[in-house]
C-alpha cells in the first residue's frame, strides 16, 4: 500500500494551498478595499487603532503577497515540480508542514500587524519571531522542492523549475540578510544596519521580493502552465533559458532606484537605473515567448476561460515591466516618486499580472484536480471582464492622481516658492480615491465570484489520483 | 470589393460599429488617403482643444489655483502632443499590420490605418473635454471613451481584419499591451520634458 501511495502525485496539498490562496485573496483584497475607502472617508477607522490605515495597509500587502501570492506559488510549484520530475513530492509530510505552518505565520503575522508590531521595513514588516519562523518554513519549502528535483526520473530540469528554484533561494537569502536584527522584546527589534545602509539593504530586499517573488516566481507559473493550457510547447526554449539568466543577473542590482535623491551614493543610484533599464530585455523576452506560444492556440479560447486571463496577464506584464524601468529613470522618478503613480504601477503588476495569471492558472488547475468541469464558465467569463475593467480603472485613476500630485508638489512661482499647499493638493485627490475604491470593489467582486466558482467545482469531490507517466529513455536520468 | 471606404464610414464606427467594421472588411482602402482625409484631422482635435483650454482656463490639477503657462510653452506642448499622437497612430497601425501575420488577419495597411483610427476616435472626440483642462473632468470623460475604444478594438479586429474571433481576441490583447506601453511612455516622456524645463515651472 505504501509503495502504491508513493507513486501517486501529492495533489491534495496542492488543492489545500489553492484554497488557502483564494481565502487570502478575498481577505487581503478586502483589506485593500477598506483602506481605499479610508482614504475617501478617513473617519471610518472609528478611532480604533487596529482599523487605522497604518495598521491595515501592511495587512493588505502582506496578505496579498505572502498569503495569496506565496500560497499560489507553493501550490503551483508543488504541482509542476512533480509533473516535470515524474516523481511525487519529496518528504510529503514536510510539505504538509510547510503548507499549514505558512498559513499560521500569515494569520498570526496579520494579527501582530493589527496589534501594532511593525519593523517599519516595507514588505518585511513582521517582527523577529515571525522572521525566524518564515526562514525555517521557507527552508523546508526548499527541501521539499529541491528534494523532488533531486529524485527526478527525467534528466533535464524544466525551465519553470529554474524560476521556482530561484524564487526559493533568493528569497531565503534576501529575507535572512534583511531581517538581521537585535531583539529587545517579543514585539520589538532593531535592524542590524544603520541609516542609509539600512535603506540600501531594505530596498535590495524590497525590490528583489518584487523581482524574484512577484516576477520570477510567477514566471515559473507561466512557463509551466501557459504551454499546458495552450497545448503547445514553449515557443523558444532557448530564449527562456537566456531570459532566465539575464533576469537573475540584472534584477538583483535594481533596488537602489527606490532611493533616488536620497542619502545614498549617486553611483549606487545610477547603477540601479542602468540595471533597471537593462532588465527590460529579459522581461520582454519572456513576454515575447509567452505571446508567441499562445498565438497559435486560439481555438482553446472557445472553451477555456483560463487562457483569457493568461493572455491578458501577459499584456499587463508587458506594461508593468516597461513602466518600472521607466519610473527608475531619475528625471521621471523625481516627479513620480511618492505619488499615487507608484501605487498604480504596483497594482498594474499585482492585479493585472500576478492576480490574473494566478486566476487563470486556478481556473485551469482546479477542474483537473477535481476531475470535473468548472462549475460555471459563464461566471468565469464575467470574472474576466470584472478583473479587466477593475484593473484598468485602478490604473487610470492612479495615473491621473499621481501625475497631478507630482506636478503640483513641485510647481514653483516666479520667486521660487512652492505654488501649492501640500494639504490642499491631497484634499483634492478624493475623487480619484473614490474611483480607485470602485475599481477595487469591482476587482474584489470578481475574486469572490471565482472563490464561489472554485468552491462549487471542488465541493464533494475527492482529488483525482494521478500516477507519473513513463519517462522517454532518451531523457531518463541515466541516459 | 470596393477599393476605398468613405469618411462617413469611419465616423459611423462611433455609433454603428458592426456595420462600419463589415464595410471595412470588404474594402482595400489606401492608408495614405485615409490618413490625409480623416485621421490627420481627428488627431488635430486633442492638441487644439488642449491649447485653447489651457490658454483660457489654465491647467486645473486639483489645487485651488489653476496653472497658467506662457503661450509659447503651451504651443510647444500642443505641438509635442500632436507629434506624439501622430507617432502613436502610425506606430500602432504598423505594429498591428506586423502582428496580423501572426494572427492570420488581413495585412492591408489601409485597413489597419482605418481600424486604428476608429479605435482612437472616441478618445479624440472626447478630447473636447480638454477645452476645460480640469484633470478630473477629463478623466471622467475619457474613461468611458477609453472603454468604448477598447470595445471597438476587441470587436473590430475579427470583423474588419477577417480573423476568427478567438484569434482576434489574442491579437487585440497583444495590441493592448502595446497601447498600454505607449500610454505610459507618454506620461514618462512628459515628465522628463517638464523636468528639462518644457512646460510648467518645476522646482527640480
Amino acid at each position: 500500500m505504501q509503495a502504491a501511495d508513493n507513486k501517486i502525485y501529492q495533489d491534495k496539498i496542492v488543492i489545500r494551498l489553492i484554497q488557502f490562496s483564494v481565502v487570502w485573496a478575498v481577505i487581503a483584497i478586502g483589506a485593500g478595499v477598506y483602506i481605499a475607502a479610508e482614504l475617501v472617508w478617513p473617519t471610518i477607522d472609528f478611532g480604533q487603532y487596529w482599523l487605522s490605515f497604518g495598521r491595515l495597509r501592511p495587512v493588505h500587502t502582506n496578505g496579498v503577497i505572502f498569503g495569496f501570492g506565496v500560497s499560489a506559488l507553493m501550490a503551483t510549484g508543488f504541482y509542476s515540480v512533480q509533473r516535470t520530475s515524474h516523481v511525487p513530492l519529496f518528504a510529503p509530510r514536510l510539505a504538509w508542514f510547510v503548507c499549514y505552518a505558512w498559513q499560521l505565520i500569515v494569520l498570526l503575522g496579520a494579527l501582530s500587524l493589527l496589534a501594532g508590531w511593525n519593523t517599519t521595513k516595507e514588505y518585511a514588516e513582521l517582527e523577529w519571531p515571525f522572521d525566524i519562523a518564515i526562514a525555517i518554513v521557507w527552508i523546508c519549502f526548499g527541501v521539499v522542492f529541491f528534494g523532488t528535483i533531486a529524485q527526478r526520473k527525467i534528466k533535464p530540469i524544466y525551465i519553470s523549475n529554474w524560476f521556482y528554484g530561484a524564487l526559493i533561494i533568493v528569497i531565503a537569502m534576501l529575507h535572512v540578510v534583511n531581517s538581521l536584527a537585535l531583539p529587545v522584546s517579543i514585539d520589538k527589534s532593531y535592524s542590524a544596519y544603520a541609516g542609509a545602509q539600512d535603506a540600501v539593504v531594505q530596498w535590495w530586499y524590497g525590490h528583489n521580493a518584487v523581482g524574484f517573488l512577484l516576477t520570477g516566481g510567477f514566471l515559473g507559473m507561466v512557463y509551466y502552465f501557459l504551454p499546458k493550457i495552450a497545448g503547445r510547447p514553449i515557443w523558444s526554449y532557448r530564449l527562456s533559458v537566456v531570459a532566465f539568466w539575464a533576469f537573475v543577473y540584472a534584477y538583483i542590482w535594481a533596488g537602489p532606484h527606490h532611493l533616488h535623491y536620497n542619502a545614498i551614493p549617486e553611483w549606487v543610484q545610477s547603477l540601479g537605473v542602468i540595471m533597471s533599464v537593462i532588465l527590460l530585455a529579459p522581461s520582454w523576452a519572456t513576454l515575447v515567448n509567452g505571446v508567441m506560444t499562445v498565438s497559435t492556440a486560439w481555438e482553446k479560447l472557445r472553451t477555456d476561460p483560463a487562457l483569457k486571463f493568461i493572455v491578458l496577464s501577459l499584456a499587463f506584464y508587458g506594461l508593468a515591466t516597461f513602466e518600472g524601468p521607466m519610473m527608475a529613470i531619475r528625471s521621471v522618478n523625481v516627479v513620480s516618486h511618492f505619488t499615487d503613480w507608484t501605487v498604480g504601477h504596483v497594482h498594474s503588476g499585482a492585479l493585472g499580472w500576478n492576480a490574473m495569471i494566478t486566476y487563470g492558472t486556478f481556473y485551469f488547475l482546479v477542474p483537473r484536480l477535481a476531475g470535473r468541469e468548472l462549475h460555471s464558465t459563464r461566471l468565469a467569463n464575467i470574472h474576466f471582464w470584472l478583473a479587466f475593467s477593475g484593473t484598468m480603472l485602478y490604473i487610470i485613476a492612479m495615473w491621473a492622481a499621481g501625475v497631478s500630485q507630482g506636478l503640483l508638489w513641485l510647481s514653483i512661482d516666479g520667486l521660487g516658492e512652492l505654488s501649492f499647499d501640500f494639504k490642499d493638493i491631497m484634499a483634492s485627490m478624493t475623487p480619484y480615491y473614490l474611483l480607485r475604491l470602485i475599481a477595487g470593489l469591482v476587482f474584489l467582486l470578481g475574486t469572490v465570484l471565482m472563490a464561489y466558482n472554485l468552491f462549487m467545482t471542488l465541493k464533494g469531490q475527492r482529488s483525482v489520483k494521478v500516477t507519473p507517466p513513463a519517462v522517454d529513455p532518451a531523457y531518463g536520468v541515466n541516459a | 470589393m470596393s477599393s476605398n471606404i468613405s469618411s462617413l464610414t469611419l465616423l459611423r464606427s462611433l455609433y454603428q460599429p458592426q456595420q462600419a467594421f463589415a464595410e471595412l472588411a470588404g474594402s482595400e482602402p489606401s492608408a495614405r488617403r485615409i490618413f490625409l482625409s480623416y485621421s490627420l484631422w481627428l488627431l488635430l482635435l486633442p492638441p487644439v482643444f488642449a491649447l485653447i483650454g489651457a490658454a483660457n482656463f489654465g491647467w486645473r490639477l486639483g489645487a485651488d489655483q489653476p496653472l497658467f503657462m506662457a503661450t509659447g510653452d503651451l504651443l510647444t506642448i500642443s505641438i509635442g502632443y500632436f507629434l506624439a499622437l501622430l507617432f502613436g497612430l502610425f506606430s500602432t497601425a504598423i505594429i498591428s499590420r506586423w502582428m496580423a501575420k501572426t494572427y492570420g488577419a488581413s495585412v492591408s495597411l489601409g485597413r489597419h490605418m482605418a481600424l486604428i483610427t476608429m479605435v482612437g476616435q472616441p478618445l479624440a472626440m472626447a478630447s473636447v473635454a480638454h477645452l476645460f483642462p480640469d484633470v478630473l473632468v477629463n478623466v471622467l470623460v475619457l474613461i468611458p471613451a477609453t472603454i468604448w475604444g477598447m470595445y471597438l478594438l476587441y470587436a473590430g479586429i475579427p470583423v474588419a481584419l477577417e480573423t476568427p474571433p478567438e484569434r482576434g481576441m489574442l491579437m487585440a490583447s497583444a495590441l493592448m499591451a502595446w497601447l498600454l506601453v505607449a500610454a505610459v511612455s507618454l506620461l514618462g516622456i512628459s515628465m522628463s520634458l517638464w523636468v528639462l524645463g518644457v512646460g510648467p515651472l518645476l522646482g527640480v
